[in-house]
């Protein structure tokens, strides 16, 4: 009796449940294996039509898996040229509204008195809804070039700008200036130039913002893209194709493409994580 | 002191160039195309103006499953079938980034023409391409519902034929006085647009596509539903390859029925309606475009025929009046036959029951001096 006491207070005999809750190894690989169940049952409700019984629909609304994949199959190149075309415009609206914020958030982090309000208003202009800004563009852009798929790219393009630009400059303003307790009081009594404090403080401090920034704008981007092209004036991308499909009532096609746009946003996400563990590794 | 001036001067440069950086987009490109306009052409013909605009690539039309005719006209002259994509205003025919513009006679072409609120007005200096002239008419507004709709309520659905004829019948005898209803009962445009709307519809559901006066409001025609299929079966390509296959299959047998539309015709007005409450689900924002239905509705001739409640339900940009008809939030809806066909070949069934407008409203609308 005294013995048996004596080894469950010590913990050597724990519950075989227990003890694969407790291992490393399966909690590692739980992060992968649990989503993906989840996934696979998700996707058998889906194509058993048990979905369907639950929300009451019907396989027209929310067709089938195998049908939208087979839609996808059968036209890849039309895809491959829609998708290229939302991937253009949402890169190139990250990238350059992206370092446009940071370049704010840098002009504001020099002038805190005036900078804090002018990112106030910056932080204002990225709540102007998409569907508000996208036509507004539209017409400011018709005169920069002859070629309407030229025009139209730019016109996307900016107004992913504006939602990066404003989402990077509030996150990076915060990196710059809210910097640990007494590490400018270290820097301080070291003397340090302002360039030194720059440099050796607040660029090191800010990098964890900015992903945390491209976090939210890197999705935000390819959605933005999205919806600006309902209002392009040339016809191209997944976001218009989707509209064009379900307007003639071919949700299949529709699907095809809201599909598409996952899988685009996915990869984008994938990708920056891979970005932020290797330029995060020191912090950690 | 000195530092402050130097932070504000810079401060304002930069938001100066950050303007500056704004106002560049906006900045205009003036290159003349001289040449073409100093030749002077005598008289030009609709093929010119068309190889023109197509050349320079400033055809427009909304897209979204309008375009079909301006696709048919192309081809009819071996032109590409591209085409700009235009907003539901007229700004882009306006500023000449579109010089062919897609107009409905009804609507665009009169606020390009007109003076009042929210027009360009460029009365008369404007010309149009009409699409019955050259043979590329599609049929637009109809009535349709579910075919299950159709087997389980065939007096409703006679029923209401029988009246909504009645109230186009008399808008389109008294426009002014259609166009006054629409108004009351909350229009999306202005009182002088409306009229002007009403009066142009009237001539769409009372002339068909050869330009002959039609008696008989409704009436199927043959030959023009036949046309629009056949413009749509060549130029509308589905991505789903079954619903494509079924698509080229459809016969005008698969989309329409006439025998309710016979029924109304014969009908003495009485009917022995199953469904009382009833709505209609229409293509697009309430006006004078779905005028009849608001006469019978004010006239009282729903009620006269045995409804309790007729629902208008107004349409928009991106309303599918199909699937709202296909999953029965409504009774009857306005589509095209186009729009219509698609929608059956992709899994829905659904029927036209009778053809309102007997001519297409689209005309191309441009500026003679840009040609």
């Amino acid at each position: 009796m005294e013995d048996k006491v004596v080894l469950k207070k010590m913990g050597r005999r724990k519950k075989l449940r227990e003890r694969i809750r407790e291992n490393p190894k399966w909690q590692k690989a739980s992060t992968v294996i649990l989503p993906l169940i989840f996934g696979i049952i998700l996707v058998g409700l889906w194509q058993g039509q048990v979905l369907h019984r639950l929300f009451h629909t019907d396989t027209f609304t929310l067709p089938l898996l195998d049908k939208i994949g087979s839609i996808m199959a059968d036209n890849k190149e039309k895809l491959l040229e829609n998708t290229f075309s939302t991937l253009q415009v949402s890169l190139m609206g990250l990238v350059i509204g992206s370092i446009l914020g940071y370049l704010m958030a840098l002009l504001a982090s020099f002038f805190p008195k005036f900078g804090q309000g002018g990112l106030a208003v910056i932080g204002a202009f990225a709540s102007i809804p998409v569907v508000a800004m996208a036509p507004v563009f539209n017409n400011w852009t018709k005169d920069i070039s002859r070629d309407a798929s030229f025009r139209s790219m730019i016109s996307k393009t900016i107004v992913v700008m504006l939602i990066c630009a404003a989402d990077m400059g509030l996150n990076a303003y915060k990196g710059l200036t809210n910097l640990k307790p007494y590490a400018l009081d270290l820097m301080a009594i070291y003397a340090s130039s302002r360039k030194k404090i720059f440099f050796k403080l607040r660029l090191p401090n800010s990098i964890p913002y900015v992903f945390s920034a491209l976090k939210v704008s890197v999705p935000a981007s390819i959605m933005t893209a999205i919806v600006s092209e309902y209002f392009a004036e040339y016809i191209t991308g997944v976001g218009r194709q989707i509209r064009e499909n379900i307007v003639l009532a071919q949700y299949s096609t529709a699907w095809a493409y809201i599909a598409t746009a996952c899988l685009i946003g996915i990869f984008a996400y994938a990708i920056l994580m891979i970005l932020q563990s290797i330029f995060l590794k020191r912090y950690h | 002191m000195k530092k402050r001036m130097k932070r504000i001067l810079c401060m304002l440069l930069t938001a100066s160039l950050a303007v500056g950086a704004f106002v560049g987009c906006g900045e205009s490109q003036k290159e003349t195309t001289s040449t073409a306009e100093n030749e002077k052409k005598e008289e030009l013909t609709s093929k010119d103006i068309i190889e023109k605009a197509a050349k320079d690539g400033k055809v427009g039309n909304w897209g979204l499953g309008n375009e079909y005719e301006v696709l048919a006209l192309l081809a009819k002259y071996d032109l590409p079938t591209d085409f700009l994509s235009q907003d539901f205003t007229m700004d882009g025919f306006d500023d000449d980034s579109i010089t062919l513009a897609s107009a409905m006679t009804y609507n665009e072409l009169g606020l390009v023409k007109n003076d009042y609120e929210g027009g360009y007005g460029y009365k008369d200096t404007v010309e149009y391409i009409d699409m019955n002239d050259e043979g590329v008419a599609m049929l637009e507004d109809n009535i349709f519902c579910s075919k299950d709709f159709a087997k389980e309520n065939p007096e409703t659905v006679a029923a209401f034929l029988y009246a909504s004829f009645k109230g186009w019948e008399y808008a389109v005898e008294n426009p002014k006085e259609a166009a006054q209803i629409c108004y009351e009962y909350g229009s999306s445009v202005s009182k002088e647009h409306q009229e002007y709307m009403a009066d142009e519809v009237a001539k769409l559901v009372s002339t068909d596509t050869k330009g002959e006066k039609v008696s008989d409001i409704g009436n199927m025609d043959e030959d023009a539903m036949k046309q629009t299929l056949d413009i749509a079966k060549k130029y509308v390509s589905l991505d789903d390859a079954d619903a494509n296959e079924k698509f080229q299959n459809l016969t005008l047998d698969d989309i329409r029925d006439t025998s309710f539309y016979e029924k109304a015709q014969a009908s003495d007005g009485k009917f022995n309606v199953e469904k009382k409450k009833v709505s209609i689900q229409l293509k697009w924002l309430p006006d004078a475009q779905f005028m009849g239905y608001y006469v019978a509705l004010d006239k009282g001739y729903y009620k006269e025929v045995g409804f309790e409640d007729v629902n208008i339900v107004s349409g928009g940009g991106d309303i599918a009046e199909t699937t709202a008809v296909n999953n029965n939030t409504v009774d009857f809806g306005v589509t095209w036959e186009t729009n219509l066909a698609s929608a059956d070949a992709s899994g829905m069934n659904l029927v036209e029951i009778a053809q309102i407008f007997q001519r297409s409203g689209l005309v191309l609308v441009y500026k003679p001096e840009n040609y």
